[in-house]
């Protein structure tokens, strides 16, 4: 048995190894904890991406947001255009795991571990991000509907490397908020999430995207959710319509951390108090971030 | 009242410097020339009879220099108070982190691999799970030998129940009938954890017949008992040196690993080290915090006097006995709780099952016992339209009052602690409709126990202590220069400790029972005591003095009144030569009582020098999802004298903190065929600095028994906190949850109705 680690020090070294077969390794959150746990043995070959340059930068811009894959979840929390315009993307960085976590796990690793309880899925699903991935053949764009194809697995080609994420900028009057149900306020990992995006042209609700976290094998958007508040003008029974929805698109499973009655039921809770706090965000109103501890009965 | 003399400002604790810097060692960070790594192969059924075991394809794997089974040792059982387990499973497994075969390999990863390449057939058994169940008639026996094993002589077994209590007094069955209002409650508690930050690591080392172990353990004079009966070696030949210890929680108590990687090490004729990962730290120690189930039923007048009390509980222990055979006797007594109630009938049956074995995590049974028992005090209040605090307030324990068998109780201070916690809580003040205050009171014994310990006199006036004594982290071992330091007047930070090396120290039970300070802290005084006497008499000879009239302080020693008068201490050192003590003090007896009635009696049938404690919790229930945040935990103990005001405080923040999560998201998972569900950290959910509430912490100081009148410290801080924690969310909610751990989904079931 041959087992390699290589640290590349530009894309294409990086490219050239996993051609050759090797996995890519970041910040190491999933691969090494998923290993440490027998959830998955380390590969055989390994390749370090971390110290490639030019992969840690968040460009903005009026077109959008660019995240370069080594962006951490860090990063993200401390910027303070995706505070102000992706506001549910810093909320669901902002509770990534620990304070350890956040320091050392990338947005690249978070999108390709592909896991449907990821907290930033749901974010970049609702804002429409596509990941750009590139091999020694080309590069290509895709949407992270079209990546994700199930729990812990995506369409890309195992040559290929995630290099960005772009995300387009949202219309004006948007607001957005990502919530998390939450046992406990660090070292989390979703039970029920879900994340709004709305946009508001005076009291209607003229776009709306509603997508849930850890209730179904991929983190989803659910239509019906967002047309029961599309057109309405945000009150509570469309609120109580677009929770209900979202509850009834959840598939969960019963497993230590919570049955499935629970989660159903909790879909429903944790959607209407994220579509309140991104509306209030869209009238100009202040939600803190990270949203779901302060939604929580945390004082 | 006198006044203790506590740890003068500057006292720094001698451990804490390597600790927090890192240049600590630990047992996992030792290494030695030619040492070889030991692994375990583990049951692959949690009940299932050994047919064969081939150990062929592991002893051929390049690099593997040992192979044992249990046919390789002596025939040999160990347990504290049943014998019924073997270092090796032999004939038949028990649970899923039985240990079949040990391997040693030169890199650990030869080791893991040889041990997977172990050939175990087996036919599969019934298991049971269900602790409860495990006692109904026609249940598959976990231990069908159990009448023929070695046991104490007061265990009372019968079928699956490894141990039957009772707790009498007086005639419970007429005075319940007799009361004007009977309350009924059923409460289960989960298994739970003690998860030390350090998982448990080993290292044995051979040289001709001895053996030094090197292990983070609680209880070192334990393990080299255990090692040298499991393979009947003399205790001489085996010494146990515990490097700094990682935290224990009662996790570390008891032999655990020592003899099999001892014997490894000699098969190996090689040092050997064993680190176990974060999951066999879940899975295969033999001490976790038992699942209990279990019923009240409270007789009571409407102006609030407690005239009868049954109760019943079954405990889970799981596959063996280990240490823990004493969990149903204790369970009893805290079914009872620091209350005067008339008549009482407790009895208690400690179960085997096919579940990971449960043994002493601090306080153990206490914490799940009190959860339940508090729960149902508040719903006794509720019965006869009572406040809670109020009806606790007529029926606490005072002085004179008697116990659950008549014990006749000291100055004891629980009324103190109840009213100091309610008012530190700020107790019937206005809050939001989702908020509310919750009380619990409860109780923990001081063991007696012997121990011994030497004190020397260094030429500089700087002084050492050796004892026996175990510091798990507590800091109680690190507080025993305050002791020497005061009985010979020199500055505590100038007197160091050797300790946690069973062949330089005399006999201590370890780092268990709260008893370190009780036991240990009176042999170093006694110790201590002696070279006074030596100092004093040579300076009354130097003085000219009468001793009685001399004094120790300062680094010298002088007329008291006439400090010019004085000789240094350094100078009565180099007069006498060499200064040094002994001493064991005197061990103290239980208290006596009426305990004619009682079954099962293991020495707990009455508490010496009780502890004390109330802590009433300030919580906020999100009704919507059951998540429950506690804002502030307000604590009053009664541990007698309070020695070292920050150590003692720093346990009470630890074990609030440890109730929190006991509470609320902690709790072992099992599948239906016993294995845990979640052995690691991800999904056995410990409490984080972020959950942790504001704690307000005070003292209520009478004299004890102990020395300087000290009672134990480190257990009962965790022993009220989920039942006030419990009677908080039962008043938002209006139910009470009967579940413990009070997860977010239980909460919300509860809410529900």
């Amino acid at each position: 048995m041959t087992r390699s680690f290589t640290s590349a020090a530009t894309v294409d070294d990086a490219l050239a190894a996993l051609s050759g077969g090797a996995r890519p390794v970041a910040g190491g959150t999933d691969l090494v904890v998923g290993a440490r746990q027998g959830k998955a043995p380390l590969p055989d070959a390994i390749v370090a991406i971390d110290r490639i340059p030019g992969f840690r930068v968040i460009d903005v811009s009026d077109h959008g947001l660019r995240l370069g894959t080594l962006v951490t979840h860090g990063d993200i929390v401390a910027s303070e255009e995706i505070r102000t315009r992706y506001a549910a993307l810093a909320d669901a960085s902002a509770i990534v795991g620990s304070h350890a976590t956040r320091a050392q796990g990338t947005i690249g690793g978070n999108v390709m571990n592909g896991s449907p309880a990821m907290d930033t899925g749901g974010p970049l699903l609702c804002f429409g991000a596509a990941a750009t991935l590139r091999s020694a053949s080309g590069e290509r764009s895709i949407g992270l509907d079209e990546l994700w194809t199930g729990p812990g697995s995506t369409s890309a080609r195992s040559d290929e490397l995630l290099v960005a994420i772009d995300v387009p900028a949202p219309a004006d009057g948007t607001g957005s908020c990502y919530v998390r149900l939450e046992y406990r306020r660090q070292m989390e990992i979703a039970v029920v999430g879900a994340t709004v995006v709305v946009t508001v042209d005076g009291d209607r609700v003229v776009d709306a995207r509603v997508a849930i976290t850890a209730l179904t094998p991929t983190i989803r958007r659910v239509p019906d959710a967002e047309s029961a508040l599309v057109g309405t003008d945000g009150a509570g029974d469309a609120i109580e319509a677009a929770s209900a929805a979202a509850a009834a698109a959840s598939t969960p499973i019963s497993d230590v951390r919570g049955s499935a009655e629970y989660r159903r039921a909790m879909a429903a809770v944790i959607a209407n108090r994220a579509i309140t706090a991104a509306l209030t965000r869209a009238r100009g109103g202040s939600v803190p971030i990270p949203a779901s501890p302060a939604l929580h009965g945390a004082s | 009242m006198a006044t203790v003399e506590t740890a003068p400002a500057g006292f720094v604790r001698q451990d804490g410097k390597e600790k927090v810097t890192g240049t600590g060692r630990y047992t996992a960070d030792l290494t030695f020339t030619g040492m070889a790594h030991a692994k375990f192969r583990y049951a692959d059924h949690s009940h299932a009879k050994i047919l064969k075991i081939d150990t062929s394809k592991a002893k051929a794997l390049p690099g593997v220099v040992a192979v044992l089974t249990q046919d390789d040792l002596p025939d040999v059982r160990y347990g504290g108070f049943v014998q019924d387990r073997y270092l090796f499973a032999r004939n038949t497994v028990r649970f899923e982190g039985e240990i079949v075969a040990g391997v040693v390999g030169v890199t650990e990863e030869i080791a893991a691999e040889a041990a997977r390449l172990i050939e175990v057939e087996y036919e599969p058994l019934p298991v049971v799970t269900d602790f409860v169940a495990a006692m109904e008639p026609g249940a598959t026996l976990i231990h069908p030998d159990l009448p023929s094993y070695d046991k104490d002589e007061n265990i009372v077994a019968d079928g699956n129940t490894m141990a039957y209590h009772t707790i009498v007094k007086g005639d419970a069955e007429t005075a319940m009938a007799g009361a004007d209002v009977v309350v009924k409650s059923h409460y289960v508690s989960d298994a739970s954890q003690g998860v030390p930050i350090e998982p448990r690591a080993v290292v044995a080392q051979w040289q001709g017949d001895k053996v030094t172990i090197w292990s983070s353990t609680q209880v070192p004079y334990a393990a080299r008992a255990g090692v040298a009966q499991t393979l009947q070696v003399p205790e001489a030949n085996v010494r146990v040196v515990v490097p700094l210890l990682g935290g224990g929680f009662g996790a570390k108590c008891d032999l655990h690993f020592e003899g099999q990687v001892a014997a490894l090490a000699r098969a190996a004729q090689r040092p050997v080290r064993l680190v176990l990962s974060r999951e066999e730290e879940f899975t295969i120690i033999a001490q976790r915090r038992e699942g209990i189930a279990m019923d009240f039923e409270t007789g009571v007048t409407r102006d609030g006097r407690l005239v009868a009390r049954r109760a019943k509980l079954v405990l889970d222990k799981g596959a063996y006995c280990g240490e823990g055979g004493f969990l149903g006797q204790m369970a009893a007594m805290h079914a009872c709780g620091p209350y005067q109630i008339d008549h009482i009938s407790v009895e208690a049956f400690l179960n085997y099952t096919n579940n990971q074995p449960s043994g002493s995590v601090r306080a153990p049974t206490a914490p799940q016992v009190c959860w339940g028992l508090e729960q149902h005090m508040d719903e006794v209040a509720a019965a006869i339209g009572m406040d809670p605090v109020d009806l606790r307030r007529r029926t606490l324990i005072e002085e004179g009052a008697e116990g659950p068998t008549r014990q006749v109780f000291d100055k004891v201070g629980v009324r103190d602690t109840l009213e100091r916690a309610v008012e530190m809580i700020g107790y019937g003040r206005e809050l939001p409709d989702d908020e509310a205050i919750g009380v619990a009171v409860g109780w923990w014994p001081c063991m007696p126990a012997p121990s011994g310990a030497y004190v020397q006199m260094n030429g500089d006036g700087s002084a050492t202590i050796v004892t026996g004594a175990q510091e798990n982290g507590s800091g109680a071992v690190m507080a025993m220069p305050i002791f020497v330091g005061q009985e010979l007047g020199i500055d505590p930070n100038d007197v160091s400790i050797l300790y946690q090396d069973t062949d330089v120290a005399p006999w201590d039970m370890g780092s268990c029972g709260s008893q370190t300070t009780f036991n240990s802290g009176r042999a170093i005084l006694a110790a201590a005591q002696e070279v006074r006497e030596q100092l004093l008499e040579a300076a009354a000879e130097q003085l000219e003095a009468d001793r009685d009239d001399l004094e120790l302080a300062g680094g010298v020693a002088r007329v008291k009144g006439s400090p010019d008068r004085s000789v240094a201490i350094t100078d009565l050192v180099g007069e006498i030569g060499t200064v040094h003590g002994k001493g064991s003090g005197e061990v103290l007896d239980a208290p006596t009582g009426d305990t004619g009635g009682c079954v099962g009696r293991l020495g707990n049938e009455t508490f010496l020098a009780p502890q004390l404690i109330t802590q009433a919790a300030h919580v906020k229930v999100d009704r919507a999802t059951g998540v429950v945040r506690v804002l502030k935990v307000a604590a009053a103990h009664d541990s007698g004298r309070i020695l070292n005001r920050a150590g003692a405080d720093g346990q009470v923040l630890g074990g609030v903190v440890m109730g929190v999560g006991l509470a609320l998201s902690e709790g072992t998972m099992l599948d239906d065929q016993g294995r845990q569900r979640n052995p690691h950290l991800l999904d056995y959910k410990l409490l984080t600095c972020s959950d942790t509430p504001e704690i307000e912490v005070d003292w209520i100081e009478y004299d004890s028994v102990g020395p300087r009148g000290t009672k134990g410290v480190g257990e009962p801080p965790q022993v009220p906190t989920a039942g006030a924690i419990a009677n908080a969310i039962s008043k938002v909610i209006g139910r009470h949850v009967r579940r413990l751990p009070m997860t977010p989904e239980r909460v919300w079931e509860a809410a529900r109705g």
